[in-house]
């Protein structure tokens, strides 16, 4: 009510005030963002959206958390132990963290209870967590989750007293440190969840804070600052007091302006602009790319095709089962072309020859992609113009009489995303004019906005199509999933030509046998082997990785923590704001030192 | 003989009067008749929606069996008459539901409320000036038709319609904020920039209201009463005034209750460049993000409003010309 | 007896039949002085033609859509989805200025732009043109049969009120998710709702004139409906209907910029004026590539302003006032 007042006599005032007031905030350590993507509830324990994450890794923290080199560090467990198999894991956590209420009063202690009763919470299918699919790893999350088991205690969870939490899993998780990065696993302190009920996580006062930061202000769809939480156990590493985030829809329009103009710290770069802001003298030293994140794009092959007849799914399939056909588009996509869409500077830094992307796991400083097995098909480039041609003479010979030329290859897109919908086209007409239109016919469609996936790739209704995934822990098994049996895109299990005496295809056996072992080494190299396979049988075309395209920013990239999944990449703790946004030729610098001390690092933390 | 003359034109008028009140009650009956349909028709189709979009992010990575766990618990797997029926019986106790995928557990009621008034004062501020300076130039330019005031007020007219709304609104944005070192983005503490948003939004409006203004002015002018009314030697300024604008705004009359009404669906544009926390693109956020309820209760906002604001007008039109009968139309004389 | 009364008696003693000719009338001749060559349309016409500067923009644009339609006959013109390559690069021509070899430069995956622009325009008169000529059909009948009829009021109006208040980015998307966004779903889309303006605002006129004196004078005489509505209240409202048709085609493609602008419009694959000013208007601040903004709205602004000058011009002619 007051607000109402306040705003009609501002704006009955609103003619005669014709002064600005210059009044600016402290300048001290602030950093200031605008951003288009709210969230839409502090709730950490039932999101799963990167932007929810953002804001819940700065106001509570996990068990673990990792150093800027990717090395997984103590965060409120102070040291940790697990059995033989990987089955049961106990944490001992530190006795200095404290939940603290809005107003920066303490309420508890952080317990081991409230490890549990974050997991109870998740588990209950009446919260509605969406991040439910993580949390069952532990012995019978599922079975509680679908209502089988009623008896929270017999979930795999325990608090063994107030400072020993011990995990049981369904199976062998040698990754399952990395799991825990995950907002699913985070604590809560489970008599303030019951005394809100359903109102936790919708305002700022009705939540508490363990972690960097708290919520001075929450105005959805209007603004959030963010303090520094003098009662943090790691305060010492906080070195940014504040942080305001402003809302925009138009964000990515107007922020680069607002940039140029002081209002804010950070701002992302467009491609469609970029051109004019490297060519501006003023404007060149300010951008910079980023480094890659770990969403792995590639180009999926349909072995179920479910798409109208009158683009004969039939002829696709006689055709996509043949090996030479395969090879022929693999080596024939210019990936670079097609990835000046999006990054017309630098299109080299984002491909990636293997669907894991590099610097994400390694064995003790070897990265996972330079592994023996997969070393060779890392160092090549895929496109051959070449060998293209020559796989495609030895397909049309091979498929003469059983497939009808050209073979019609549907290849849709999401309308929704006018980047994607110019790739596509230029993917069509370098495919056509490469191998000929006598050999293919692309055929691009445009999907629904709404609901594109449910739509057009889970039901098939592909030959060929651009597809992503996100890794989900620190282990290659997580990529292979796409692949397996319950995957939902591109099926190659249904491949003809692979059925091996177990009657399971050779990728799955291979696979079979990578995931049940152990030991850190041998389990690399066979999902290694499986990759291998996967990618020279043509099952799929790696592209690239994700990026975040191009920025303005005051952040130092290398300051903060690097983990290849989960939530800690969104701390801001470790970061401060630099006087002048970074250069591109600094970040390369920087970005080349940095590897090289990440690899000490990793050799070091494996000793 | 007086006291008979008064009575007779006191009954006329208490006829008059309760033949409309007896027509503006009807129409309120078959307003909530017509709110119970539009309801039902919006429900039933939100639930033609692909259910994945109800999961976000999480529908990659979910098996199927988690979710139908979690799209029971949303209620979305009781069959449609069952969904409707709870819908109803929660909406007579006043209870719009709450927001699962924009803001997720907060009342619906909360979300539009936090909202409303920023749109509503933009709103109300962009009609009231757009009335204030829009009507006038219409008349002005009736008058002097053909002269210089015509000219530029056709020239801004035109200028208005013919270029997109997103392309002007950019503009005045970049580079009066620019040229004047104003600040880009609204901020509800400091005034001047309220004056930005208000002036863009007012733009438009105004150009409407003085092209329409001018038609009609212009075809009463052309009428054969004028021309006597001249040549009998009226002022022109009484002209103007008793006659011909009295008689041209009547069609104006009927569109300001709904366009009052309307402030509060705010501009989306403008709302978006300037972050300003209204309705604007409340709507179609929701509705992209498929958050049912917030669309529900939306849609039942809206379309209370805009039902009233065509029965406000009909009434506005009737009360501006006694020649308009509604209801029945017998003639009371 | 009178003064003249012999004479009188006897006046037929003075008359002889030479004295007398038959006088030949002709039906056709006595219908000529009473003939008048006033024809309404051809007045208006010529009180049309009256008026240079529209005369002008209507002929501005006849050569405009003419010019969409021919222009892919032309010699040396460019195919509007092709993908021109660099020639040192092999890759894409991207963000070129206008040139010799491309008149309006190129997008950013290296379209031709001036082929665009007129596929694109192309395209926007098209869905404007149909979305106008069915929102005028059908608007016109129903606002007629709305505002005049008193037992259709009660259903119409419910039609109306169910009809607008339903969004139309509901029904949008569900269309473009059941039926693939294509030129087709968005002209369905934009007819089932853009009737309701018109009607309403037919309506509204006709409220207002349906109980004046002369209406009330035809029923008095027994005039079927029909001829009252034809003779009696749409041609008084003809200079509305103009104004408000002229700006129809204008107001459709801005709906589908609208449209585009929220991603309900035409996939990216088929260019059309919402999607070119979309997909320019990032661009705005940089100068290098303000060209793939400007062009577009010059050719939309023309369009604009043409329809509205006509429009206007033409509801002056309507008036009889203005045919002497």
């Amino acid at each position: 009510m007051k607000k109402k007042w306040f705003l009609l006599v501002c704006l009955v005032a609103l003619l005669c005030a014709a002064c600005s007031d210059g009044a600016s905030d402290d300048k001290k350590s602030e950093y200031r963002v605008v951003y288009s993507g709210e969230i839409k509830t502090l709730n950490y324990l039932k999101t799963s959206e990167t932007n929810e994450f953002a804001v819940a890794a700065n106001l509570v923290d996990g068990l673990i958390e990792y150093d800027k080199y990717g090395v997984v560090q103590p965060g409120i467990a102070q040291e940790w132990s697990s059995n033989e198999d990987a089955t049961v894991w106990t944490f001992k956590l530190r006795d200095d963290v404290k939940w603290v209420t809005h107003e920066g009063k303490e309420y508890a202690d952080v317990v081991a209870q409230d490890f549990v009763d974050g997991l109870q919470y998740v588990l209950d299918a009446k919260n509605e967590s969406s991040t439910v699919w993580s949390a069952t790893v532990v012995k019978n999350g599922e079975a509680f989750y679908n209502g089988e088991l009623t008896d929270f205690s017999k979930v795999g969870i325990k608090a063994l007293d107030k400072k020993t939490v011990e995990y049981t899993l369904e199976a062998p998780t040698p990754y399952f440190l990395s799991m825990l990065n995950y907002v699913c696993f985070f604590p809560v302190n489970g008599k303030f969840l019951t005394e809100t009920g359903e109102k936790f996580g919708t305002t700022r006062e009705n939540f508490l804070y363990n972690g960097a930061y708290i919520l001075e202000k929450f105005e959805p769809q209007n603004e959030r600052l963010l303090v520094k939480n003098d009662t943090y156990w790691d305060k010492g590493n906080v070195l940014i007091e504040r942080i305001r985030y402003k809302y925009n829809k138009e964000a990515a329009t107007v922020a680069p302006e607002l940039f140029l103009r002081g209002e804010v710290d950070t701002a992302e770069i467009p491609t469609s602009i970029i051109d004019e802001w490297f060519n501006d003298e003023k404007k060149k030293s300010q951008v910079r790319q980023t480094q890659n994140n770990f969403y792995s794009y590639f180009y999926a092959l349909n072995f179920d095709p479910q798409f109208d007849a009158e683009y004969e799914p039939e002829n696709w399939k006689v055709a996509v089962n043949n090996k030479d056909f395969r090879k022929s588009l693999f080596h024939a996509l210019d990936r670079v072309s097609a990835m000046l869409t999006v990054e017309p500077y630098n299109p080299q830094d984002l491909l990636s020859n293997t669907i894991t992307p590099k610097n994400f796991v390694d064995v003790e400083g070897v990265d996972y992609t330079q592994l023996e097995p997969l070393a060779a098909i890392t160092s090549n480039d895929s496109f051959n113009k070449d060998l293209a041609l020559q796989f495609k003479e030895k397909a049309m010979a091979a498929l003469e009489g059983k497939a009808t030329f050209p073979v019609k290859v549907v290849m849709p897109y999401n309308s929704g995303m006018p980047d994607w919908a110019n790739r596509t086209q230029v993917i069509e007409q370098q495919l056509e004019k490469l191998l000929g239109v006598d050999y293919v016919d692309i055929i691009v469609e445009a999907g629904p906005s709404t609901g594109f996936l449910s739509e057009v790739r889970r039901p098939g209704k592909f030959a060929l199509i651009e597809a992503n995934w996100g890794p989900d822990y620190a282990d290659p098994s997580t990529y292979t999933e796409p692949f397996s049996v319950d995957g939902t895109y591109n099926k190659p299990e249904l491949a003809e030509g692979y059925k091996e005496a177990n009657g399971k295809t050779t990728y799955l056996n291979l696979l079979d046998k990578a995931k049940a072992t152990i030991e850190t080494t041998q389990r690399y190299n066979l999902f290694a082997q499986a990759e291998a396979f996967l990618i020279e049988e043509a099952f799929v075309i790696p592209y690239s990785v994700g990026g975040s395209g191009y920025v303005a920013s005051k952040l130092n990239p290398f300051e903060a923590q690097y983990s290849p999944f989960g939530v800690t990449a969104e701390k801001f703790k470790g970061q401060k704001v630099l006087d002048k946004p970074m250069s591109n030729d600094e970040f390369k610098e920087a970005l080349a030192q940095w590897e090289q001390e990440r690899a000490n690092a990793l050799t070091n933390a494996t000793k | 003989m007086l006291i008979r003359h008064l009575l007779r034109t006191f009954t006329a008028i208490w006829r008059e009067g309760a033949c409309m009140l007896w027509y503006v009650g009807k129409r309120l009956v078959q307003s909530v008749m017509t709110l119970f349909i539009i309801i039902t028709i919006v429900f039933s189709l939100l639930r033609l929606m692909p259910e994945e979009g109800y999961l976000g992010a999480a529908a990659e990575k979910m098996s199927p069996a988690q979710k139908e766990v979690y799209l029971t618990s949303l209620g979305l797997r009781d069959p449609l008459p069952v969904q409707l029926g709870n819908f109803y019986a929660d909406l007579l106790q006043g209870d719009l539901g709450k927001s699962v995928t924009y803001r997720t557990d907060v009342p619906v009621v909360t979300i539009i409320a936090d909202k409303i008034m920023y749109s509503l004062l933009f709103g109300l501020g962009a009609v009231a000036l757009s009335l204030l300076i829009g009507v006038p130039l219409g008349i002005m330019m009736a008058q002097m038709k053909g002269r210089w005031l015509d000219r530029l007020g056709t020239g801004y007219i035109v200028f208005v319609v013919a270029v997109p709304a997103a392309v002007y609104y950019l503009v005045i944005q970049m580079y009066i904020t620019d040229i004047f070192h104003l600040p880009m983005l609204f901020d509800e503490y400091r005034p001047i920039t309220w004056l930005l948003p208000l002036t863009s939004m007012a733009l438009a409006p105004t150009a409407s209201y003085a092209m329409w203004m001018r038609r009609y002015m212009v075809d009463e002018l052309n009428k054969d009463y004028i021309k006597l009314a001249r040549a009998k030697g009226v002022k022109e300024r009484t002209l103007m005034f008793s006659h011909v604008l009295r008689n041209a705004f009547i069609p104006m009359a009927q569109y300001l209750p709904a366009t009052i009404l309307f402030t509060i669906t705010g501009s989306i544009y403008i709302e978006s460049l300037y972050s300003i926390p209204g309705m604007g693109g409340l709507l179609v956020d929701a509705i992209q993000r498929q958050d049912n309820t917030i669309v529900q209760g939306l849609v039942l906002v809206f379309s209370s409003l805009g039902i009233m604001g065509l029965i406000l007008g009909d009434i506005a039109m009737a009360l501006v010309d006694p020649r308009i009968k509604l209801g029945k139309g017998e003639s009371v004389r | 007896m009178g003064l003249y009364t012999e004479e009188i008696d006897n006046i037929s003693d003075k008359s002889r039949a030479e004295l007398f000719e038959f006088f030949e009338t002709s039906d056709r001749q006595a219908e000529e002085t009473a003939y008048s060559n006033y024809s309404y349309w051809r007045s208006t016409w010529q009180s049309f033609l009256k008026n240079r500067m529209a005369v002008l923009l209507l002929a501005l644009v006849f050569i405009v859509v003419a010019f969409t339609i021919f222009q892919p006959y032309l010699p040396a013109q460019k195919s509007p989805t092709e993908i021109y390559l660099d020639d040192q690069t092999g890759l894409q021509a991207r963000n070129i200025a206008p040139n010799a070899e491309f008149w309006f430069g190129t997008n950013s995956i290296g379209q031709d732009l001036w082929s665009r622009i007129w596929a694109g325009t192309r395209t926007s008169l098209m869905i404007g043109c149909v979305v106008a000529l069915v929102e005028a059909v059908v608007g016109i009948t129903i606002g007629t049969l709305w505002g005049f009829s008193r037992k259709l009021e009660l259903p119409i109006t419910q039609l109306y009120n169910v009809v607008d208040n339903i969004p139309t980015t509901i029904v949008l998307i569900l269309m473009s998710y059941i039926l693939r966004p294509s030129i087709s779903t968005i002209i369905i889309a934009m007819c089932i709702t853009g009737w309701v303006e018109m009607a309403r605002f037919i309506r509204n006129q006709i409220v207002i004139l349906r109980d004046r004196e002369y209406n009330l004078a035809s029923k008095c005489l027994g005039t079927p409906d029909y001829r009252i509505i034809m003779k009696n209240l749409l041609p008084y409202l003809i200079s509305v209907i103009m104004l408000r048709m002229s700006l129809a085609i204008p107001f459709a493609i801005g709906a589908e910029v609208f449209l585009t602008y929220i991603g309900l419009g035409l996939p990216i694959s088929e260019p059309s004026l919402g999607n070119l000013i979309n997909e320019g208007r990032v661009l705005m601040m940089s100068p290098d590539l303000r060209y793939q903004l400007i062009f577009p709205s010059i050719v939309l602004s023309v369009i604009t302003i043409a329809f509205y000058i006509i429009g206007n011009a033409f509801a002056d002619a309507a008036d009889p006032k203005n045919h002497v």
